[in-house]
């Protein structure tokens, strides 16, 4: 019985997530889009939790969808403006071979893996309960993978000081004129 | 010892792979880099996920660690990606990805 | 066995010795020096060939044919040549002309060539000349003596185009090389099949073949023709003789000594040497007689009408040659070398005395404004007087001696060859006394021309006032010319009177006999042939110098002005036929492959790679939108295909 509600939880997650992918690509709103992307991240994060990763779960909602798309919505906000529409630009033989790619990719990667892994995919790995937990993930990142850690905390202070540079003004500048409010 | 209840590893994987491609494409075919960016995270998170399924697989820790990782370098791209934007719309250009055309032989 | 023979050694390479060190020296050497080398080279190379004449003489009659070998140069199976050179007989008396009348000869231009500002050049080119000329003339081998033959050819075209500012001087030599690598060609190509037949290009082997009848007859024709190509083109005789007058552009010791004395004698020296492969094949040999013959004929009326000094004796030596040629064709070997040696004796003279006379008036060498030099200047009027008479072969000068064999022997041979030669040689001598005693007259005798009187007061007086300038610094010497310049036109002359007692037809033959014991001789004509030959001919040159004298006086050309005048001094148009023929077509035919094949496709290809690079170029920067978009398509679509790369491969 558990097997069952596990099973449909998963799929309502997984097809919340290709919806808002979709959705993220398609809608020309990019404020719609954003927030679509919020759920996308939401889903994922159901999906790690039934994957046993607890902790990326609980830092994909709070670090992902709490701080990194805020930062997007403020931005959206503060440019206003719409989006073109998803088939808008370009010549028409780059659309489609843009899909054709798509499509490949996504053919190829499941033959890869299908080929190479073979009879492997099946064969999990019993875990134990402090797999995936906050505990063990601090293990490992400050004993196996401490350098990670370090050059992770280093790229992340780059890119403030990157942030803070690109966002500074110069004297030959101005203020966007405040665009018409848009349906938020 | 938690078994795995649920789809088995291959369904993540099928899920992320279609994830990846409907990030693809949305970069190649939209015109507004605020968009491109949004799909580019798409793409990310699509690996985050077939990280974490394999590392399910496995038993191995690695691979949620790696996951992290990405989403923090996630991040940063995220902050220098839209202030770069910002300082377009600041210089009163179009904010479409086909008129920016400099970087070119 | 006999001696070392060290003698030919020295006179091979000491000529080769003065040219190294003439090269070497460069700037080095001032000029006058330059010139003792080159003489005293030469001379020591005589002195060699003296050492090796007298080691040959003590050795015993049957012992005098020797080859003698430095070092193995290719080696294929059996067949193995060699730097070899031969001594005998034969090569004894051309070393000892070309090294005797040579050194007379560079001994003059020390003084003629004074002054000269490449004088060094001038000098070492002399040498290497002579050193050529040696190396053909002592081969010991057929191989040799092409390499020979061709350095030989080098040497004349360096020298006639010696003032190379001058683009007539250019042309000519471009047109005595090229004459001559047609005969160079035939030569060849003469020895190759001789090689392919025999397996070798020694010269006694190569003989025996030839006399034991191992050749066909047809090879054999074959062989002699190739050899006879190149014995025509190198001796100037019809059809490959339109080089030689124009080759009189080079200085006049360079024509006294190339082209009258040895170069242009090569191809009767070949035919000496070769001779048993010609009398396999008599056709050839024949054929060799009768253009002799014809060439004999036709210069000696062409030289009636020319009016250059230098050509006229040119042409004189075109038909001189001609009757070297009628002797060696019909097997007089020993008389076609004697003539050949007393040729050298009195041509050079000539050459040189004409030189004198040139350097005198500044350069003229028209005769039509010559005139009265006889009392200008006595003794070149005595030597060139000397030297014409030699020609024409009045007794006791040496002339009669040696041209009046070859016409005997002629008659001996009988026949209708014998007969068309004997006829023809007697016509050809009335033409020589015509034509020399013309240029004689024409020269030396009547009043002064102007041109004359302006150059005349130099040659007696030392003292040049400021008046003459510098350019006449050149005459600041008594008499006609310097003493390095006169003493050998004197020795000439010398020899030119006494040369031809060496062999005196009817009472001693130390010479034919010499030479019979490389070159056996096929006809021996009767004493009272020779005497009724010799009564003839001296009759002929002397009815030859009243038809000149009567000319002369009655102010008039012995050939009348007109058609045949015109014909004869533009050389019976043999050039301009052979420009049609010849070089027309070739040059329309290059033209042709240079337009239709080199520019489109040659160059054309060159120029199309660095243009289709260029656009290659351009469009791969097509690639390079700057669009976004298009960027990141090209990412995916690698990736794609990447990865099946990657799984197909692995």
């Amino acid at each position: 019985m558990g097997n069952a509600i596990v099973w449909i939880v998963w799929v309502v997650a997984a097809l919340a997530c290709l919806g808002t992918g979709i959705a993220v690509v398609s809608l020309t709103n990019p404020f719609y889009s954003a927030l679509s992307l919020i759920g996308n991240l939401a889903s994922l994060a159901v999906l790690y939790l039934l994957a046993a990763a607890e902790f990326v779960a609980a830092a994909q909602v709070l670090v992902y969808a709490g701080a990194v798309m805020v930062m997007f919505l403020f931005v959206i906000a503060y440019l206003g403006g719409r989006a073109d529409a998803p088939w808008a630009g370009g010549p028409r033989s780059l659309q489609i071979a843009a899909v054709v790619a798509s499509v490949a990719l996504l053919v190829e990667v499941i033959i890869a893996i299908g080929l190479k892994a073979g009879g492997r995919l099946s064969d999990e790995k019993t875990v134990s309960d402090a797999f995936g937990s906050p505990k063990e993930i601090g293990r490992l990142f400050l004993t196996d993978h401490l350098l990670a850690f370090e050059i992770t905390s280093i790229v992340l202070l780059v890119a403030a000081v990157g942030g803070v540079v690109l966002g500074m003004r110069s004297e030959d500048e101005d203020e966007p004129e405040p665009e018409e409010a848009t349906t938020a | 010892m938690i078994a795995m209840l649920g789809p088995e590893i291959p369904f993540y994987l099928v899920v992320s792979g279609i994830l990846f491609a409907i990030g693809a494409l949305g970069v190649m075919l939209r015109r507004s880099p605020l968009i491109v960016l949004l799909s580019l995270e798409i793409m990310l998170n699509a690996c985050n996920l077939s990280l974490i399924g394999f590392s399910r697989l496995l038993g191995d820790g690695d691979g949620q660690i790696f996951a992290l990782s990405v989403m923090a370098v996630a991040a940063a791209e995220v902050v220098v990606g839209l202030g770069l934007i910002v300082a377009i719309a600041r210089r009163r250009l179009d904010l479409d990805v086909d008129e920016m055309q400099e970087l070119r032989g | 066995m006999s001696g070392t023979f060290a003698g030919a050694w020295v006179c091979l390479l000491a000529p080769l010795a003065g040219f190294l060190v003439i090269l070497l020296g460069g700037n080095r050497i001032r000029r006058q020096e330059a010139g003792w080398i080159s003489t005293l080279s030469v001379f020591i190379g005589f002195a060699g060939a003296v050492g090796a004449l007298v080691e040959l003489w003590q050795s015993d009659h049957g012992d005098r044919h020797h080859v003698l070998r430095a070092f193995t140069w290719l080696r294929a199976g059996d067949f193995a040549p060699g730097l070899e050179i031969t001594v005998d007989t034969l090569a004894i008396v051309m070393m000892l002309v070309v090294t005797g009348v040579g050194g007379l000869i560079v001994l003059y231009s020390n003084g003629y060539m004074a002054g000269e500002d490449e004088q060094r050049r001038y000098f070492a080119y002399m040498s290497f000349f002579v050193f050529s000329m040696l190396v053909l003339v002592q081969a010991g081998n057929l191989l040799l003596m092409l390499v020979g033959w061709g350095l030989v050819g080098l040497a004349s075209y360096l020298l006639i185009g010696f003032y190379h500012r001058r683009p007539d001087a250019i042309a000519a030599a471009k047109k005595a090389f090229v004459i001559n690598a047609v005969g160079d060609a035939l030569f060849a190509m003469g020895l190759f099949l001789l090689i392919a037949k025999t397996g070798t290009v020694d010269f006694t082997t190569a003989f025996d073949a030839a006399e034991n009848g191992e050749l066909t007859s047809t090879v054999a024709g074959l062989i002699a023709l190739g050899l006879l190509g190149g014995a025509v083109a190198k001796s100037a005789q019809i059809p490959f003789h339109t080089w030689l007058p124009d080759a009189m552009e080079g200085p006049t010791p360079v024509s006294a000594l190339i082209h009258a004395a040895t170069m242009v004698t090569a191809g009767v020296y070949l035919i000496c040497r070769v001779h048993p492969i010609f009398e396999a094949a008599p056709s050839i040999q024949h054929t060799a007689a009768i253009l002799g013959l014809v060439t004999l004929l036709v210069a000696g009326l062409i030289g009636l009408a020319q009016h250059d000094i230098k050509r006229v004796i040119a042409y004189s030596t075109m038909s001189q040659i001609g009757y070297m040629f009628v002797a060696a064709g019909i097997g007089a070997y020993g008389f076609a070398m004697f003539h050949l040696v007393t040729h050298a004796f009195f041509k050079a003279l000539l050459f040189l005395a004409a030189g004198v006379v040139i350097h005198h008036l500044d350069g003229e060498q028209d005769i039509r404004r010559m005139g009265g030099l006889r009392r200008l200047m006595p003794y070149t009027h005595a030597v060139f007087l000397i030297g014409t008479l030699a020609l024409v072969g009045i007794p006791p000068l040496a002339g009669f001696w040696s041209k009046d064999a070859v016409l005997a022997s002629a008659l001996a041979t009988g026949g209708g060859l014998g007969w068309v030669l004997y006829v023809g040689g007697l016509a050809g001598a009335l033409l020589t006394g015509a034509y020399s005693f013309r240029l004689y007259y024409r020269v030396f005798h009547g009043p002064p021309s102007e041109h004359v009187v302006a150059h005349s007061g130099h040659g007696h007086v030392h003292e040049h006032g400021p008046e003459h300038g510098g350019a006449h610094d050149r005459h600041a010497h008594a008499g006609e010319g310097p003493g390095s310049m006169l003493w050998p036109v004197g020795i000439l002359a010398a020899l030119s009177v006494v040369g031809g007692l060496l062999n005196v037809a009817g009472a001693w033959h130390p010479f034919t006999h010499w030479i019979d014991e490389t070159a056996e001789a096929l006809v021996e004509a009767s004493v009272a042939e020779e005497y009724i030959t010799s009564a003839i001919a001296v009759a002929l040159g002397l009815a030859g110098y009243l038809i000149a004298k009567r000319a002369f006086d009655g102010g008039r050309e012995i050939v009348p002005e007109g058609t045949a005048f015109t014909v004869l001094s533009r050389k019976l148009y043999v050039d301009e036929l052979y420009a049609a023929l010849f070089e027309r077509p070739l040059q329309a035919a290059s033209a042709t492959i240079r337009d239709a094949f080199e520019r489109p496709v040659v160059q054309g290809s060159l120029d199309r790679i660095g243009t289709g690079a260029q656009e290659a170029s351009t469009l791969a920067g097509r690639v390079q939108t700057g669009l976004l978009r298009s960027y990141a398509f090209a990412i995916a679509a690698s990736v794609v295909v990447l990865g099946v790369v990657f799984l197909v491969v692995r």
